[in-house]
Formats: structure tokens, C-alpha cells, sequence
């Protein structure tokens, strides 16, 4: 998949998918953990569409405070100016308009953040232990 | 983005390494919406200062930030904070504790923001202030805090987006914004015009009316509002209540806003008396209540005299008040009626100075609140507080009465 450079660096982790995603208020800065316990610390967080509150460019910049970071940040829908002053303050890497992310991407899948805004996922099938494939 | 070249020479570090940082999270933000340039702001207003709300990482990104030498540009005032500066105490009788660690933390954020070279004017009524007063109409500012974002927009004629976390103070270190949304002519002429039928509306009306059209409001301009608003607190009502119940930046309010409006909006929306007394009537004050609280925003000294006048008489209020507003305000009305501070403590009103109910960690869930602000009404129910809605007549009245 490609998507849009809005924070340039590359990335390699396990995916952590939500569909909507406010950082101040569903984020624990000090864990990494979201309201459901799945941890984002060094993740590949893929997030459906951001939302909420402006305290979210600080949340996302707790995170690399307290060593809590996701390796990067995929958005399917437009990022929005909270997600993109907190990766930019945070330093995470930040991709968005990545068309079909959620429909793709699993929780646990291995995903590669590469220049140029490719997104490359890594697709478990049922006969062999790892495909590699790009979308 | 086109970018000017001194803009390109701060990009570049020549103006030193935070103000780089700064002007890039601008850039950056702007390129994600399509901001083809870059404005030149005169006033910043920086919102999210409370140590509640940014912890010890907001307090460390700021402190950051001002030792790699950050100054603002332009002049930039502030929030509210945790808890009013003289006397961190003073809300304990609404169930307030401030912490030693609390009081900690918060001095750090206000040290490093005096550093940067802003004014502690600790309120999210930046509007009053006379230096805003005297910024001429049209020109470009970034602010955070949404109710001043609106009141900038529709009564002041400045434009603004809604710049909230560190936006606002990344505008105020470089002096530029986003060329975007609110700055732009035509994203500020309405499509909608709301016509309420009749009646004047006091504060809490002008609040559950904000709610309506902030939540029924489908495109981008700003809603046309032509509603007969009772005095100055019911406009400052009406447009907290925008802020906080949607995303609007701007109202175009017939007598009020200074640009021209459309002579024929695209729609029409017609809003009764009933469906204002209806709407009121789900947050109508029903039970005992812990607190009534007055001053969301924040108060004018001419609200506190008014709660004077009407408490005449009483000698004790039988539920806590607790007002809030800003220190000039605070001054302004030991200048001009010293001893209405005395007379409403000694009836158990709490008057505090830089900070608020929503700032401050006030608020354990089932706690009863009465307030005539919407705005209030709003953040501090999703914290679990149980809060009513009703003009400040009727919760001076019920203060001293009961329900």
C-alpha cells in the first residue's frame, strides 16, 4: 500500500489496529497501553481515523518521554494537526491516506514503513508459516 | 508550501534550533491540509497549560523547549492552570486537593512559559484583555481554547483556527500560522442561517441553543445566527457551548459579527422557544446539590456584583458557590466595589483566580453540580459529575433555598 509522508523514517513492527483513535483519553502516555490492555510501545500503531482531543499532541509526546513510542504511526484516513505535531515533536515516523489499511492490516502482522510512503505488510498463510507479499 | 525566505532561514536553524522545530511542526501541519502558505500572526493564546492535563511530560517538552532558548514573537497570553496561583487551597471546600506534587509540576510549566516570554494572564478569557481589544479587525492570530477561538472569530472579527496542545505556542515562537480555514474569506461567509423565533435568551438558553446547532450543523461555513441574546454572558454562553458540543471556529451572529453577512443564505433552519425550553428541561437542577458553579468561562467582575445583588439578604448559602474568573478581572472589582469579595466569602462563596472546575482535578464521579454554563456542563459530565443547567437567577435562588 502507499500512503502520504507527513513525519519521513523508516519502520519495521508488529501491527496494533484501531479504528478510531483519540491519544488524550485512550492512551496511557507512562504504559503504552490503550482502554482495551493491547500495548502500542514499539508497534506499528495503524490507526482508522484520529480523533479527540488537542492534548493529544502531548499524550504522543509522552510516549517518547516515558520510552513508550510506537516505531510508527499509519493512518488509512487523513492524519489530522494533533496527530501530526505530536509525531513531529515525538519524532515518529507518521504515514497517512493509506487506502484499505484496516481491511489489509491484522493486529500481530508484521509491517514495514519504507520511503516513497510504501507500507509493506507481511501476511501469515494458513500452509506456510510467512508469505512475504506487497499490496 | 511556498515559504517566504526568512521562513525557509528559520527552517533552516539560523534563528536558532527551537525556533526550527517550531516553525516545522507549522509547516507540517499545514501541508497535511493543503495550506498552500504560511500567515504572520499578531497574538497567540496557548491553551492546555494545566499540570493536570499535561503531566510531567508536557512539563518537560516545555521546559525543553525554553532552555534550547524558544521566545515568542509575537505577545502570547495563557489558560487557566490547576489552581488559583496565590492560594493553591482556596477550592478545598468544593473537594479540591492540591497536591505538594501537583503544585510542583504545574510551577515548572508556568517557570518555563514565563521563560518563553509569555504573559500569565491564566484565564480562557483572552478577549477582555485590552491589547487583544486593540489588535484591528481582520487581522490573523492563533489560539487555543475554544470559546476564545469562537469569540475571536464571531465578535472580535480576528481570524482563527482552533490551535489547541502545543499549536498555539509553536504559532507564538515563530509568529506564523497555517494560511488556512478560519484566515481565508470565503471559508468564513455562511451557507445556514438559524433563525430562532423568539424570545431573549439568557446564558443557560444561549447554551442549550449552542448545543442544537453545534450538533445538527452539516457543512463547513459558519452557522448564521439570528437570535436575540440577553447580555454579555449569554454571548459568551452561547459561543462556549459551540466550542465544546462540535468543531465550529466561528458564528455569524446578525448585530454582532462584523463582517457581512450573505443576504441570502443557501438554507434556513427555524429553532422555537419550545425546542430551547424542551432541551433545557432534560438539565433542569432536580436534586440536592453539592456545588453551584459560576464562572465558565470566566466571570466578569460585573457577573460577581450581580450575584451580590442577588444574594442580598441571605445571610449563609446553603449549597457551596464557587465562582471563578481571571486576576485582572479579580482586580478590576476590588477596584471598583472592595468589599463585595468580603460580603460573598462571608456567605460562603468561593471566588478563585486562575484557574476553573474543568482545569482543576474537581470532580469525583456523583458529585451534584448546578452551573449556568453549557460549556461546563459538558466536560465536566464526562468525568461522571451530575450537572444541571440554569440561569444564574435561578442558582443564586437555589443556593440559598434548596431546589
Amino acid at each position: 500500500m502507499k500512503g502520504r509522508v507527513l513525519v519521513e523514517g523508516n519502520a519495521a513492527g508488529e501491527a496494533v489496529v484501531v479504528e478510531a483513535l483519540s491519544f488524550y483519553g485512550e492512551v496511557d502516555p507512562k504504559t503504552g497501553a490503550l482502554n482495551d490492555g493491547r500495548s502500542i510501545a514499539g508497534k506499528v500503531l495503524v490507526i482508522g481515523r484520529p480523533r479527540g482531543s488537542t492534548v493529544g499532541s502531548y499524550t504522543i509526546y509522552g510516549l517518547r518521554y516515558y520510552g513508550k513510542a510506537p516505531r510508527a504511526i499509519i493512518v488509512e484516513s487523513d492524519a489530522d494537526p494533533i496527530l501530526v505535531a505530536g509525531a513531529v515533536l515525538a519524532g515518529i515516523p507518521l504515514v497517512d491516506r493509506v487506502a484499505g489499511a484496516l481491511s489489509v492490516i491484522s493486529d500481530g502482522d508484521p509491517v514495514e514503513v519504507l520511503p516513497g510512503g510504501i507500507v509493506r505488510v507481511y501476511k501469515r498463510s494458513s500452509s506456510s508459516p510467512l508469505v512475504r507479499g506487497r499490496i | 508550501m511556498y515559504l517566504t525566505r526568512e521562513e525557509e532561514k528559520i527552517l533552516a536553524g539560523e534563528m536558532g534550533e527551537a525556533r526550527a522545530e517550531a516553525l516545522k511542526i507549522i509547516v507540517k501541519v499545514g501541508e497535511a491540509l493543503g495550506a498552500e502558505r504560511l500567515v504572520p500572526i499578531a497574538h497567540a493564546h496557548v491553551s492546555g497549560i494545566s499540570y493536570g492535563t499535561i503531566g510531567d511530560h508536557g512539563a518537560s517538552l516545555l521546559e525543553d523547549l525554553a532552555s534550547r532558548g524558544a521566545r515568542v514573537a509575537v505577545p502570547t497570553t495563557v489558560n487557566p492552570v490547576g489552581y488559583d496561583t496565590e492560594d493553591p487551597s482556596l477550592l478545598e471546600k468544593a473537594g479540591v486537593r492540591i497536591t505538594p506534587e501537583f503544585v510542583r509540576g504545574q510551577s515548572r510549566i508556568l517557570s518555563a512559559l514565563r521563560r518563553m516570554g509569555a504573559n500569565l494572564t491564566l484565564t480562557c478569557t483572552p478577549y477582555y484583555i485590552p491589547e487583544v481589544r486593540g489588535i484591528p479587525v481582520g487581522s490573523s492570530v492563533a489560539w487555543g481554547e475554544s470559546n476564545a477561538i469562537l469569540y475571536a472569530n464571531s465578535v472580535l472579527g480576528l481570524r482563527t483556527n482552533r490551535e489547541g496542545g502545543p499549536l498555539a505556542l509553536m504559532a507564538a515562537l515563530t509568529g506564523r500560522t497555517y494560511y488556512w480555514g478560519m484566515h481565508l474569506d470565503q471559508e468564513r461567509v455562511p451557507q445556514t442561517l438559524y433563525h430562532v423565533e423568539e424570545g431573549i435568551l439568557d446564558e443557560a438558553r444561549a447554551g442549550v441553543l449552542g448545543e442544537i446547532i453545534a450538533t445538527s450543523h452539516r457543512n463547513r461555513k459558519p452557522p448564521l445566527v439570528d437570535a436575540r441574546l440577553r447580555d454579555e454572558i449569554a454571548l459568551r454562553e452561547f459561543l462556549a457551548a459551540l466550542g465544546a458540543a462540535g468543531s465550529l471556529a466561528m458564528a455569524h451572529i446578525q448585530g454582532v459579527t462584523p463582517e457581512k453577512p450573505p443576504e441570502k443564505p443557501e438554507e434556513r433552519i427555524m429553532i422555537s422557544a419550545q425546542d430551547l425550553e424542551e432541551r433545557l428541561d432534560k438539565y433542569r437542577p432536580t436534586e440536592t446539590l453539592d456545588v453551584v458553579f459560576i464562572g465558565c468561562p470566566h466571570a466578569k467582575a460585573g457577573d460577581v456584583e450581580r450575584l451580590a445583588r442577588l444574594l442580598q439578604g441571605a445571610s449563609r448559602v446553603r449549597t457551596r458557590i464557587v465562582v471563578t474568573l481571571s486576576r485582572r478581572e479579580y482586580s478590576r472589582l476590588l477596584a471598583s466595589n472592595p468589599r463585595v469579595i468580603g460580603e460573598l466569602s462571608g456567605m460562603g462563596v468561593v471566588i478563585a483566580r486562575d484557574t476553573c472546575l474543568i482545569v482543576s482535578p474537581f470532580g469525583k464521579p456523583g458529585t451534584r453540580v448546578a452551573t449556568n454554563s453549557y460549556k461546563a456542563l459538558f466536560y465536566l459530565s464526562k468525568r461522571g459529575v451530575k450537572v444541571s443547567l440554569a440561569p444564574l437567577e435561578d442558582l443564586a435562588r437555589i443556593a440559598v433555598s434548596g431546589v
